[in-house]
């Protein structure tokens, strides 16, 4: 049975290796020549959508403990409910920094998954549309980096906070890219500064809000992270 | 139970992908407006009178918004109408501004009919198979939200209740916040190692899952989607032949009407209003059976 099982996952593996191999460009360059003068924006699309493939295969192959899983699962639902929570205190959104958090403590891979998927779960409540793919990117990434630099991280306070506001920036600045790339065709500087503009006050809340919960929940959250970490996946 | 929501999950993801990415992405006012005519109907059928209206009273404004905006960032185009802060304003930059707007909207519209067809139980069932670590992480996320957001009520009204953080002041507030947010965090992952464990004594990660809800692919499923990826070709075909292009700067001006040209226009447009129709029909066979008890 599990010998026919893993047959099967192996036949599997191949086409969807193949169709990968084969769907892949032609959907792209195919998108390409036919949306001529959107073309710019559509592989933008394709790219975002595409660079999360690797880092998702990577969790699927890597992550067998449910135990981790779980408490992934946990970090993106309190990121995503706490967007809630914060309502009332505007501009403060939690999922940045709950994303470098997870990422900290449970490794590259994980911060990837939970950036990903609070942008992706997020969007069940708040409307899902075409910034999906940019935000689960963008998120997954912040994610995947602040993994790499994890030790560091929870070593030097002035990079942890340096991180803070940089992520929080990035995320907007990369968020405004895109509608300028879709609505113009080409990037329009103009659209892009008063894009970029119009929403400066909200990048610097951002970032502030992001240190802020970094050093203040940021520190009690990685204390209950590290002593589950040590009391039941030792 | 909404009749074009019982079809398979994969019809349904490739008819919205298709329509979402050509209303997306073939900028050509003929296809635009009958990505938005589409979506208008559909969504019109999928929701009652009164959000409808709450719709139209959202989307309005975005689409004077819109329109108006692009004019200001934009000074090409040949027919100048007026001047402002000594840029020109032009005639073709407003109609760019418009066909924006109109793309946005049907863009947003489709999006909202897809999160109220494609439920999160059909998505994980699509991709259950491929990426069962991952699809069970999106699943239990969806399910702990609403758990979630109930515990943070319970935290936040036991702190009201013993006088915290009562005050409006913005720290306060924040403090207050801030602390339900990390009693609630202790609390959820304490619970989710019960979690994991029960899990595993219930056998996770044993070959033989199945899922949640179960969707067979029935030949009306065959159907829709053989006629989806036909009209698909149809219209493609339109705009890889150049029939669709269309200029807004420096003048308006696109190709004429040929023959591919106006069968991708009638395909596309058969294409955005086939959900309507699926759903008009349902409508009238109820009402008809109705009538004859």
């Amino acid at each position: 049975m599990e010998k026919m099982e893993t047959k099967r996952a192996k036949k599997f593996n191949t086409v969807s290796f193949l169709v990968l191999c084969i769907a892949v460009p032609v959907i792209v360059i195919g998108g390409a020549w036919i949306f001529k003068d959107r073309q710019y924006a559509w592989i933008t699309l394709c790219v975002a959508v595409l660079a999360c493939v690797p880092f998702f295969l990577l969790f699927e192959k890597k992550e067998a403990d449910g135990r981790v899983l779980v408490t992934v699962a946990v970090m993106c639902a309190l990121s995503v409910a706490g967007r809630v929570l914060f309502a009332p205190v505007p501009g403060f959104k939690p999922v940045t920094a709950m994303v470098i958090i997870t990422a900290m403590y449970f490794g590259s891979e994980a911060g990837f998954v939970t950036g990903a998927f609070s942008a992706l779960v997020s969007n069940f409540y708040f409307g899902q549309g075409p910034w999906t793919p940019f935000q689960m990117f963008v998120w997954g990434l912040i994610g995947f980096v602040s993994g790499l630099c994890g030790s560091w991280l929870k070593k030097n306070r002035v990079f942890l906070t340096v991180f803070g506001i940089i992520s929080g920036v990035v995320f907007s600045l990369v968020m405004d890219i895109w509608t300028v790339l879709w609505a113009d065709g080409i990037f329009n500087v103009t659209r892009y500064a008063a894009a970029v503009i119009s929403s400066v006050q909200f990048i610097i809340i951002y970032a502030v809000s992001n240190v802020v919960f970094l050093f203040f929940p940021g520190k009690q959250i990685g204390r209950m992270l590290e002593r589950i970490k040590t009391k039941y996946m030792g | 139970m909404k009749a074009f929501s019982g079809y398979h999950p994969l019809t349904l993801l490739i008819y919205f992908l298709s329509v979402l990415m050509t209303a997306m992405f073939l900028w050509n006012p003929v296809i635009q407006l009958e990505a938005l005519l589409g979506a208008g109907l559909f969504a019109a059928m999928l929701q009652n009178g009164k959000e409808t209206a709450g719709d139209i009273l959202f989307y309005i404004p975005l689409f004077i918004m819109a329109a108006l905006a692009n004019p200001l960032f934009s000074h090409n185009g040949v027919t100048i109408l007026f001047f402002m802060n000594g840029n020109p304003v032009t005639a073709e930059a407003f109609i760019y501004g418009i066909a924006l707007a109109v793309t946005l909207i049907a863009v947003l519209l489709w999006c909202k009919c897809y999160s109220i067809i494609m439920s999160s139980d059909k998505f994980i069932y699509l991709f259950g198979r491929a990426i069962p670590k991952l699809s069970l992480v999106l699943s239990m996320a969806l399910r702990f939200v609403p758990l979630f957001k109930r515990r943070f009520h319970k935290v936040r009204k036991a702190q009201r209740a013993m006088g915290m953080y009562s005050s409006k002041s913005y720290t306060d507030r924040l403090k207050g916040t801030l602390l339900t947010f990390s009693a609630v965090t202790s609390w959820s992952l304490e619970n989710a190692m019960e979690t994991s464990a029960s899990m595993k004594a219930r056998g996770y990660g044993l070959a033989g899952r199945s899922n949640f809800s179960i969707f067979r692919f029935a030949p009306h499923d065959f159907l829709l989607l053989a006629f989806n990826v036909l009209l698909m070709l149809g219209t493609l075909m339109g705009a890889a032949f150049g029939e669709l292009e269309f200029y807004y700067y420096p003048q308006i001006s696109g190709s004429s009407l040929s023959v591919p040209g106006l069968l991708a226009y009638v395909c596309f447009g058969v294409l955005t209003l086939l959900p309507f129709i699926i759903e008009l029909k349902e409508k009238i066979l109820w009402k008809y059976f109705i009538s004859k008890i």
